[in-house]
């Protein structure tokens, strides 16, 4: 066994607010490890504006400025603009928002901002739901999930909203999934990214003990199987047209990413089955369109 | 250089002779002017600046906020609706201490849909903490775009100057405009103290309990009530290099007068031509016009209100149930002066109902008939229908 | 990174404060480590193969060294348990690899054939033992027998700066290694070349020095210590009529004969009694000698003692496997041998060993003919010359589990002691013996090891290994061999052994990964040369490192509230 290629800088410091087990905590700890110190943060309202502390001390290492929950996209276009008016062509502005910021009340900003090709880097960090506020629904929420606003008598009815398909609508340079399961391929993409200009969106997968009720030593091992079940694809797309997508050596049923979450105890073998259905068809999609991207690519 | 523009061409060339670095902004009517020129300078680089194209007026003021906080000198101009809905962000631009400034045309808000001149929009965002400066003329706009800089920059506070939607904004004046080296002599490049820097990093607005946020919020107050004493310089370093003064607030024709009439706005234009008229027939009034609102000139006004008689306020705007927001604003400052006079509040022009001399005449004499106000708030001009006898 | 902070700051008055909420340092004043009810800790447990391992040979350790290309390191880590590495790979019964946890992920590791290599890699490139001086100036040191047991035993105390004497009953030392196990298993220039290496220690050897006979058993018991590794050298006997007839012999005459370079004539069909290792070694011999084999076996395949690969090599040469079959008549013609007349038999209830009693089929019996009858139907104790010394048991020498007889300075270990058992397990109780007496001679406490605890399957983290097939070793056929007794296994290529080493996965033991100090959500994990240190000021608790732990190291314990 080798020791593993991650950068040795940590630009996050311990004693932050995270929860036991946090996955926002790996992913912002990974993504810092590859971005490196000449990055500046643009951050709404979401978990990590708790985690990073109290004033006067923050846990994140380089400049953050938090902002308004559905800023993220408008904020960062601003910072960019500020930064290259000065003269600094170099200092990678990420946003970095969670799902509510992103798939809902953050979506207008962000699609201005990708429309426009705004040079930055948006940073979804996904728990699919209001995680900071106690649990709420958003529009990330996986069907049948439970949480606050959707109980077990009513769990949520649609499903996840896609917000990558979203993205690769607005034709951006770069667009990826990443997941703290898989920190070499985070740090990678996040490497790959800083070198393209433009638009680039990185949706993260990170599980949430608190709001999923699972056990805080599954974080990885969940975002681990919400890939081996294909629930969570790692794809990368490249101007909204050529598509590559990682095959998991396994391939796992959608029941074990299911069966240890106590947000889905509720569901039944037939919902299950329905979820195993619907994860295969989208498969089916995803896979059509990175030969459809290859065959127009070869032209 | 002497042009003749329009009000919002005026604020255009503010921007560029205060040769800002980003601007982000979205189209409304009766703003889109100021912007359509602004992306010409931009586009042939008469002017050096990033224009971002938002997709929203939040998104405007976010990208502003935004830029500021990169340390780069950002500007903004909306109107009515779009200031509404900026109204989050004119509260975060505070809260950061970010000297944007903003051009706001002031435009009555719907529904139902209403282009025309009001000050509703600006003045229900009094309490946010912008400085707000209100503009009588094409120059005077101008002008103010350096002055608000001038100012914001030592504050680390944003300021809003606001010109009436139509009667400046798209009516051409004679305006001495000057180039940004020119400026430059008034105005200094932008030296932020603490902007976002990777060499030094910090965080900016993080969670603050109840212990910190007290006094952060105190420091703005303190900042802004500076505001006064920097605008009143502000006015007087222009005048010494450009020859032009508008003071924080005007006296016309004020010695000796029984009754002050205070204004805002071209209602001030309209308002001079009355009080000639009545300074003619031997009337005692006098015209006070308002031009710093935010932060409040509580001094100047009771030092201007002490020797008069009576005090007339025409309100282009009305904060529902209490009457309008400079009248009340006005009563509040004369509370504690230890001394009273009775202040008539009068609404008109609301949603760009004209105001005429003869509206201006119709309050001094409502005014000059009356010892004490018989009602909080003079609706004037109010269409009622007529009472029939044969009911 | 920001600013350091020691403790939270709090303002004592505006005039300290910025004008906005601009943060001046970071979170370290923190310390979240007071949220934990559980913490977790490096807590290295014994990898499967070592606590399978009679002698627990570090293989985890040494692998690891091998994969460091530390092959000096990893073979002197190898020789702080088992001196004859050359030898055990080839001819051990792998415990270990039936144990190791890779199989639970695809195959196991080829642990013999690595063992074999690091041994033959040793040998190639003279690697020389580099003894302690730690013995006192006046202890003597006596071992009686010099097969794996005795020379293990020496090995240990030499180490140690003993002066030993061996004292061999035979012509040359090796015992079952050289007279036991076939040229073609462990050919004798490997055997010696390794038992070379050990008594370049400084031991001494007396050959043809038979105790009892030669040498009086008093004067071995004169040494400060002893210890006793005479083996199994009698075979036992069908105890059926014609068994001394011509063409009749143990299997242990048969192999030593071969070994003496004059091999026994057996004729064109040999039949051999017996389902252990002799036995396989004989019936492979017999064919590589031009026999037709036929192995008789009272019981079924599964359970004959034998190594499971050497019966299947057997079979594959040829050797015909007769199960469930028992010898009741020896058939002799002219004094002889002609055959046998075996009786069926099938399984009844289990016996004291454990295995199912063979029990006779009436009326089953018919007739096996052959030119030679090859009895290893196992071997007995002739421990007599020592009984006046000390207890033994049906002929076995009685100790505790240290090798300690009821004679005070004699010791005693291997076969002599367990009955048949094997090579390595000979080996650790010469080694154990060894710590002990030396201990005793110097008055050293041996410290106990902690018991640790053995990594199972359930302490894996399957996520981390992707599943590749055991490199296996490779053979030469017997057909077309010129010389019939050339080794048959084949040593891994260095592309092969570094392959196979690479899937060791180091059960219970840190490799220095890095997943645990990637996974800390909150970075209270540091590394530094390969050494990790949770931070426990920070940690919360969360135990994702030891979840994540692919191999297990990390245990938890709960915290003092």
């Amino acid at each position: 066994m080798s020791q593993s290629i991650l950068p040795d800088d940590e630009l996050m410091s311990p004693g932050h607010l995270g929860c036991q087990g946090c996955g926002a905590g790996n992913a912002m700890r990974f993504a810092l490890k590859g971005l490196g110190p000449k990055t500046i943060i643009v951050m709404p309202a979401c978990c990590w504006s708790v985690i990073d502390g109290p004033f006067p001390h923050s846990a994140i290492g380089v400049p953050v400025f938090h902002t308004a929950f559905e800023t993220a996209g408008s904020t960062a276009s601003g910072v960019k603009a500020g930064l290259v008016m000065r003269g600094d062509t170099e200092t990678e502005v990420v946003a970095w928002a969670g799902d509510g910021g992103t798939f809902d009340i953050g979506l207008q900003a962000l699609s201005g901002a990708a429309e426009r090709n705004e040079d930055f880097i948006y940073v979804c960090y996904d728990n699919e739901a209001y995680m900071n506020t106690g649990i709420q629904r958003s529009g990330a929420t996986p069907l049948g999930a439970w949480t606050t606003t959707t109980p077990t008598e009513f769990p949520k009815e649609n499903p996840k909203k896609n917000i990558l398909d979203i993205l690769v609508a607005h034709r951006i340079p770069y667009a990826t999934t990443a997941s703290i399961a898989y920190p070499e391929d985070m740090i990678a993409k996040f490497q790959k990214a800083r070198k393209i200009k433009g638009t680039r969106f990185v949706h993260i997968f990170a599980p949430c003990p608190t709001g999923w009720k699972t056990a805080p030593e599954l974080t990885i091992e969940l975002a681990r199987l919400a890939t081996e079940t294909l629930m969570f694809p790692l794809l990368e797309v490249y101007d909204g047209e050529r598509y590559v997508v990682h095959k998991p050596r396994r391939i796992k049923p959608v029941s074990e990413y299911v069966k240890p979450q106590g947000r889905f105890r509720h569901l039944q073998e037939a919902d299950i089955e329905r979820m195993q259905r619907e994860v295969d068809r989208n498969w089916r999609r995803l896979l059509a369109k990175e030969a459809a991207g290859a065959a127009e690519a070869a032209q | 250089m002497k042009i003749v523009i329009e009000g919002n061409h005026a604020v255009s060339y503010g921007a560029k002779a205060a040769d800002v670095d980003v601007i982000a902004a979205y189209p409304i009517t009766p703003q889109t002017q100021v912007v359509e020129l602004l992306s010409e300078m931009c586009a042939t680089g008469e002017l050096n600046a990033k224009f971002i194209k938002v997709e929203s007026e939040h998104s405007a003021m976010a990208a502003a906020v935004g830029a500021s906080a990169a340390g780069a000198r950002a500007f903004t101009a909306t109107s009515s609706q779009g200031l509404l809905l900026m109204h989050e962000m004119l509260h975060w631009a505070v809260g950061a201490r970010l000297p944007i400034v903003m051009a706001n045309i002031n435009r009555a808000v719907g529904p139902p849909w209403n282009v025309w001149s009001d000050q509703n929009d600006s003045l229900s965002q009094r309490d946010v903490g912008w400085l707000q400066v209100y503009c009588e003329s094409n120059q005077e706009v101008f002008d103010t775009v350096l002055h608000s800089f001038w100012v914001s920059e030592q504050l680390m506070l944003p300021t809003m100057l606001i010109l009436d939607a139509f009667y400046l904004s798209h009516t051409s004046e004679i305006v001495d405009v000057m180039e940004a080296d020119e400026a430059r002599k008034f105005l200094p490049p932008f030296q932020p103290k603490q902007f976002l820097d990777p060499k030094d990093p910090h965080s900016f607005g993080n969670l603050t309990a109840p212990d910190a946020y007290y006094e952060l919020r105190y420091e703005i107050d303190e900042d802004l009530r500076r505001g006064i004493e920097l605008m009143k310089k502000a006015d007087e370093e222009f005048e010494k290099l450009y020859g032009r003064s508008y003071g924080i607030i005007e006296e016309y024709r004020t010695e000796g007068a029984e009754i002050l009439l205070f204004t805002s706005g071209t209602i001030t234009s309209t308002s001079r031509v009355v009080i000639d008229e009545w300074r003619d027939r031997g009337k005692k009034v006098g015209l006070v016009k308002m031009r710093l609102f935010r932060p409040f000139p509580i001094d100047d006004v009771r030092r201007i209100c002490r020797p008069a008689k009576k005090i007339a306020v025409i309100d282009r705007n009305i904060g529902f149930s209490i009457g309008g927001i400079w009248a009340q604003e006005i009563r509040a400052a004369l509370y504690n002066s230890g001394y009273h006079k009775p202040v008539f509040g009068f609404i008109a022009g609301i949603g760009g109902r004209d105001v005429t001399p003869e509206t201006v005449s119709e309050v001094l004499d409502h005014v000059d008939h009356m010892d004490t106000p018989d009602q909080d708030v003079y609706w004037i001009g109010v269409k009622h229908e007529p009472v029939h006898s044969a009911r | 990174m920001k600013k350091k902070s020691e403790k939270k700051r709090i303002y004592r008055g505006v005039e300290e404060m910025p004008i906005a909420a601009i943060s001046e340092s970071d979170m370290s004043w923190n310390k979240t480590g007071s949220w934990r009810n559980v913490r977790p800790l490096y807590d290295p447990k014994t990898s499967p193969c070592i606590a399978g391992c009679p002698a627990e040979t570090n293989i985890q350790g040494y692998i690891k060294l091998m994969q460091q290309k530390e092959y000096e390191e990893a073979v002197r880590l190898l020789w702080e348990k088992n001196p004859m590495p050359s030898v055990c790979g080839r001819v051990c019964f792998h415990p270990c690899t039936e144990k190791c946890a890779r199989g639970g992920i695809e195959e196991p590791l080829n642990i013999p054939a690595i063992e074999r290599f690091l041994g033959d890699w040793a040998i190639e490139n003279g690697v020389t033992e580099t003894p302690e001086n730690e013995a006192p100036r006046d202890a003597t040191i006596a071992v009686v027998g010099g097969g794996p047991g005795g020379l293990s035993f020496a090995y240990f105390m030499a180490k140690k700066g003993y002066p030993v004497t061996i004292y061999e009953a035979k012509e040359e030392l090796g015992g079952v290694l050289r007279y036991g196990i076939p040229e073609y298993r462990l050919p004798k220039d490997i055997l010696d070349k390794e038992i070379g290496r050990i008594l370049e220690l400084g031991i001494k050897v007396k050959t043809g020095q038979d105790v009892g006979e030669n040498v009086s058993v008093e004067e071995i018991g004169r040494h400060s210590a002893s210890f006793l590794a005479i083996g199994l050298q009698k075979s036992r006997r069908l105890g059926l009529d014609g068994e001394d007839a011509e063409g009749v012999m143990t299997g242990l005459t048969f192999l030593k004969s071969i070994n003496a370079g004059s091999p026994v004539s057996i004729g064109k069909r040999a039949l051999v009694i017996g389902g252990g290792n002799t036995a396989m070694d004989v019936a492979r011999s017999a064919i590589r000698l031009g026999a037709e084999v036929e192995v008789v076996y009272r019981r079924t395949r599964d359970e004959m003692p034998a190594i499971k690969d050497e019966v299947e090599e057997a079979a594959a040469e040829g050797a015909k496997l007769t199960l469930l079959a028992a010898p009741v008549a020896i058939l002799v013609e002219n004094g002889k041998f002609k055959g046998i007349r075996v009786q069926r038999m099938e399984l009844g209830e289990p016996d004291e060993s454990g295995r199912k009693r063979p029990v006779p089929i009436r009326g089953s019996e018919y007739e096996i003919m052959g030119d030679s009858l090859l009895v290893a139907a196992g071997e007995l104790s002739n421990a007599q010359a020592f009984e006046k010394m000390v207890k033994t048991t049906n002929g076995l020498i009685v100790t505790d589990d240290i090798g300690h007889t009821t004679h005070e300075r004699i010791f005693a270990g291997g076969d002599v002691v367990t009955g048949a058992a094997t090579v390595i397990e000979a080996i650790a109780r010469g080694r154990k013996a060894a710590k002990y007496v030396h201990a005793r001679l110097t008055g050293v406490i041996v410290e106990l090891e902690r018991e640790k605890k053995v990594i199972s399957m359930s302490d894996i983290n399957e996520a981390y290994f992707t599943p590749t097939r055991q490199v296996a070793t490779s053979h030469v056929p017997l057909e077309g061999m010129r010389n019939r007794f050339a080794e048959v296994k084949q040593r891994f290529t260095d592309e092969e052994a570094r392959e196979e080493i690479e899937r060791c996965m180091s059960c219970g033991v840190c490799n220095a990964c890095d997943i645990c100090w990637m996974f800390c959500p909150d970075a209270a994990i540091s590394r530094q040369d390969g050494v990790y240190t949770i931070n426990y000021d920070y940690c919360k608790g969360c135990l994702i490192c030891q979840h994540e732990c692919p191999r297990g190291v990390i245990s938890s314990e709960g915290e003092d509230v």
